[in-house]
């Protein structure tokens, strides 16, 4: 499929210089999966902005990318070509192998909403995909794929999350609606490795420690393992009575983590996640922030607000800028290693 | 039965046009009387009536071309079915799809459409234009069934169009072979769902059209037989139901989906235009319900079983049909995928009571029960009374979604559900709601949790009842047309105005809504803020009294006890006669017999009956008989002796 020509003329949603003025050229190239004028949208709405994927551009403008779409949530990039992607999107795992100018609809009408996407780091051709109605792998680089679901329940595996561990193929944990479940043979079998009553929104490894994992859920704050996400405790200092949606790890800092809520807004912990700080001064009130990422060339936090902004912050929440992209809800981010090109 | 030659019909349809040429509706008929339906009901009058209601449609659509503004897109449809300036509707098909595209699947059916009609008379710019479209546009597949009716079906259908070509020709970067085998799986698993389990989106006052127009085209265009064949049996389907369950044409009890003002103004749907197409029996909604231009332009190539015309017209006695519907998917946070919907209908010429057995269909816009009575005239009439639970639930929300909680009932305002999160909404279901009904008693009880957003419930009384009067013993009497209704709160309540919603155009495009209070002479909200509740309606044709100071002494001599702690319970003996004992989450008696909702057919009545999972219907009516069989994809008639 080729794009629309309009989109051959790249949007630049961002006028400002918004890369540190420090920086040399980034290392990773930024992604945004996501949309504008999302607000009041349903399937069927008439409405032609360009949606979809951006990179960020040398200048620290984001370009749109390939085709618009309104709902893509997230992507996962082949570490052998980064012009290999994969896409969560409400149609189905898409998939590009030439940067995003063409795309695949890689699953069939049997799979609807996939929430999440992964490559296997170490077995690249091995993709991963949560869904409503649980799990699905490709070991064909999305072309074909399957459902293994042995040992996730009946009812109660609705998969918000899959991540999978860098150090092991074959070795990934789920966040679904019951809890977290492992998987060491590439989702052949499953089983639970945390029981929760409500979905588990995020699920992170450590980019410091790969024993380290990180579950952010809706009822029961953010967990922590330090066994690979074998046995998992609560995070003391992180509220719970609200949903929490995603978890972002600093690549450059083991003592620094982010949390979005839509609740709580913005949380930071400078100290490995001993103590928590609500870092909102700065962002539109109400501060629902979407997802939040922090750059592993800079330390820059990304706190994506929803239907508002990109707000960006080059001293860790402490003071906030407009970073573009109004009126957008970002679904998620994703750098990528440059060299890896 | 399939469609008429197409030699035929283009005959027959021009000829048609001729003579409404030369006899032009000034006004649509939706301005004018109601409509009786005919006396005469020989086939060939029948025919010719339907397709002048057809072409009305299609003339409206054409009358309202003015020099010089650029045709609308249903505007060059009609011209196509017409067969008129091929040249001026290729240059607007051009200059349509220069500009960037949207709506997703409600975009694939109309540029379907357009692609079939105009094959044979576009210019082949315009062609192309159409087929690149279909390469550069990437519709949204939704996430719901009626979107995926849209969509499958016409992605089916251009696939067919346009065989054998690659995946990059197309917008999902699958060939037109996989379209076409994607297309085809879905569609067989729907159609075997809703023959076997259940229609999801059961009885839409709306939807009813995104089924139905996909089904048509199916119909009308599918090159394999198997297909057309299976599009014309689920329209007769969608149809058979649709009759069965109207009174007067206006679609009456429980709806998966329904809207603010479809819920009260009961005619007031796109259920009515195919009322008004197939049966001739009441009004179409202005401008045809919005979208049924899209029906009318290949309306021509499907033909109404007569069986299910008399359904709809032939009402020589009263009859209740129960049916088996499901729920709409659920994702999380419940024991199971579907939920069986068991709906019972009773129909009388003054009235009919609807109803499901309470719970879960639809997370925004089900309604679950009600009382409606006939009307002579049914525009602007909100002839219904109901009693529901305002719920208001992010994590049910979740159940059926797959959004994170927060934004979705922030969301849902503006994403043309304006009632979901307002404490006075009288749309939707509750899982705390448990419905009974036996042919015109309705109890309703619930039991809401505590801490539970909006924990009261709110009756609904029409600005149309007249004689309304509240009993020193607790019933409220009410006469709607020629039905008396009576109506027994089970705890205490205030009275209260219904707000109701204009829709207004949205700065930056799109639409917002604004809460309209209509006042002393609007509809009135029963207000009863009690967790633990209930709810009576009991109706009879005022023809069954002397007066309605005698139903109304009927209604006060029926035995009637209830509870409302610790969980709410009702026994009573109705109207005629039955003993009804019915408690909050437990199975209803009635004389002393458990009623056993795991027996409900996939449909029971005297007109339509169906096995669960036998994928087969008959229709009856009188002598005349149906049968959809989808096992061997046959149309069965008889003529009974």
């Amino acid at each position: 499929m080729n794009p629309p020509s309009r989109s051959l003329a790249l949007l630049v949603l961002l006028a400002l210089p918004l890369l540190p003025a420090c920086a040399t050229t980034p290392a990773h190239d930024l992604y945004l999966f996501g949309a504008v004028n999302s607000k009041g949208r349903v399937s069927g709405s008439r409405d032609t902005s360009l949606n979809g994927v951006y990179r960020r551009t040398d200048t620290g403008a984001f370009e749109h990318i390939g085709i618009s779409y309104p709902a893509m949530l997230n992507g996962s990039f082949d570490p052998r070509d980064p012009r290999v992607f994969y896409v969560a999107s409400l149609s189905g795992v898409l998939c590009t192998t030439d940067g995003g100018q063409s795309w695949r609809v890689g699953t069939s009408w049997d799979v609807t909403e996939p929430k999440c996407v992964r490559v296997d780091p170490t077995a690249p051709d091995t993709v991963y995909a949560a869904l409503p109605d649980g799990v699905i792998v490709s070991p064909d680089r999305g072309r074909t794929w399957e459902r293994r679901e042995t040992g996730l329940p009946a009812r109660g595996k609705y998969a918000q999350v899959i991540t999978v561990d860098r150090t092991r193929a074959g070795r990934v944990l789920a966040g679904c609606e019951t809890g977290i479940y492992l998987t060491e043979d590439s989702a052949r079998s499953w089983h639970s490795v945390l029981p929760t009553k409500d979905t588990v929104n995020d699920l992170q490894q450590s980019p410091h420690d790969p024993q380290l994992w990180i579950a952010v859920t809706q009822s029961v704050g953010a967990q922590l393992s330090h066994d690979g996400g074998l046995t998992w405790q609560k995070i003391p200092g992180v509220p719970s009575a609200h949903a929490l949606y995603n978890i972002a790890f600093d690549p450059a800092s083991p003592q620094r983590l982010a949390l979005a809520s839509w609740t709580y807004g913005l949380l930071t912990s400078e100290d490995a996640g001993a103590t928590w700080t609500e870092r909102n001064t700065g962002l539109p009130v109400p501060h629902r922030v979407w997802r939040t990422a922090i750059d592993p060339d800079t330390g820059r936090l990304h706190a994506a607000i929803i239907d508002e902004a990109l707000f960006i912050s080059d001293d860790f929440g402490r003071t906030w800028k407009n970073g573009g992209m109004p009126a957008s809800r970002i679904q998620s981010f994703a750098f990528v290693p440059k060299a890896a090109k | 039965m399939n469609p008429p030659p197409p030699l035929a019909m283009k005959f027959f349809t021009t000829l048609l046009a001729v003579t409404l040429v030369a006899t032009a509706v000034a006004q649509p008929s939706y301005t004018g009387p109601v409509p009786t339906p005919p006396t005469d009901t020989r086939a060939d009058t029948l025919r010719r009536a339907y397709l002048t209601r057809v072409n009305e449609a299609l003339d409206t659509t054409l009358a309202a071309v003015k020099p010089n503004v650029p045709l609308s897109r249903e505007q060059l449809l009609a011209k196509l079915v017409r067969h008129q300036d091929a040249a001026q509707v290729s240059q607007r098909v051009l200059e349509l799809l220069r500009e960037p595209q949207s709506g997703d699947m409600f975009w694939m059916f109309p540029w379907t459409a357009v692609a079939y009609l105009g094959r044979d008379q576009l210019t082949p710019e315009a062609r192309a234009a159409i087929r690149s479209s279909w390469r550069t546009y990437f519709p949204l597949r939704g996430d719901t069934e009626n979107h995926w009716a849209m969509y499958y079906s016409s992605l089916y259908l251009m696939s067919e169009l346009y065989p054998d070509e690659a995946g990059n020709t197309w917008f999902n970067g699958k060939s037109s072979a996989e379209n076409l085998a994607e297309s085809r799986g879905y569609l067989l698993h729907w159609m075997d769902l809703a023959t076997t389990i259940g229609q999801g989106e059961f009885n839409p006052t709306h939807y009813i059209g995104e089924y139905a127009i996909p089904m048509l085209y199916l119909a009308s265009w599918a090159k394999d037989p198997a297909m057309r064949q299976r599009g014309h049996m689920m329209l007769d389907w969608l149809m058979a139901d649709l009759a069965a369950n109207t009174l007067n044409g206006v679609l009456r009890g429980p709806n998966a989906r329904t809207d603010d003002t479809s819920v009260i103004e009961r005619w007031n749907a796109l259920a009515s235009f195919f009322s008004w197409t197939m049966f001739g029996n009441t009004p179409s909604p202005a401008n045809y319900g919005g979208w049924g231009i899209y029906f009318a332009l290949a309306a021509e190539n499907y033909e109404l079983p007569e069986v299910i015309r008399r359904i709809a017209v032939d009402r020589d006695s009263d009859y209740v049909q129960r049916d088996l519907k499901r729920s709409r998917r659920r994702w999380r946070y419940s024991d199971v995928e579907m939920a069986p919907v068991c709906k019972t209908n009773y129909l009388r010429r003054d009235y009919a009571v609807g109803s499901y057995q309470g719970g879960l269909a639809d997370p925004i816009q089900t309604h679950v029960w009600d009382v409606t009575w006939a009307v002579p005239d049914p525009r602007g009439v909100h002839n219904t009374m109901f009693s529901a639970h305002p719920l208001s639930s992010a994590r049910v929300m979740q159940t059926y979604f797959t959004e994170l909680p927060d934004a979705m009932i922030d969301g849902l305002a503006s994403q043309g559900k304006p009632s979901y999160d307002v404490p006075d909404k009288i749309l939707g279901s509750s899982p705390y709601e448990k419905v009974f009904q036996d042919l015109d008693t309705v109890i309703a009880l619930y039991d809401i949790p505590e801490g539970t957003r909006f924990p009261h419930i709110n009756g609904f009384f029409s600005k149309d009842l007249v004689n309304v009067t509240v009993d020193q013993s607790g019933w409220i009497f009410a006469q709607g047309g020629h039905a008396y209704l009576a109506y027994r709160p089970l705890a205490g309540y205030e009275w209260q105005h219904l707000l109701g919603y204009k829709q207004l155009p949205a700065q930056g495009g799109g639409y917002r809504w604004e809460r309209v209070d209509h006042g002393e002479k609007g509809d009135k909200l029963l207000y009863s803020p009690h967790r633990q509740n209930g709810t009576i309606v009991q109706a009879a044709s005022a023809s069954e009294f002397k007066s309605f100071a005698d139903f109304q002494a009927a209604i006060n001599a029926l035995p009637l006890t209830f509870q409302l702690a610790p969980t709410p319970s009702v026994k009573m003996t109705t109207l005629r006669g039955k003993r009804v004992e019915f408690t909050y989450g437990q199975t209803p008696v009635v004389d002393g017999v458990a009623v056993d909702y795991s027996k409900w057919k996939l449909f029971e009545g005297p007109h339509l009956n169906a096995d669960k999972g036998s994928r087969r219907l008959t229709i009856t009516h009188g002598q005349l008989e149906r049968v959809l069989d989808f096992n061997t994809l046959t149309i069965t008639d008889r003529v009974l002796p």
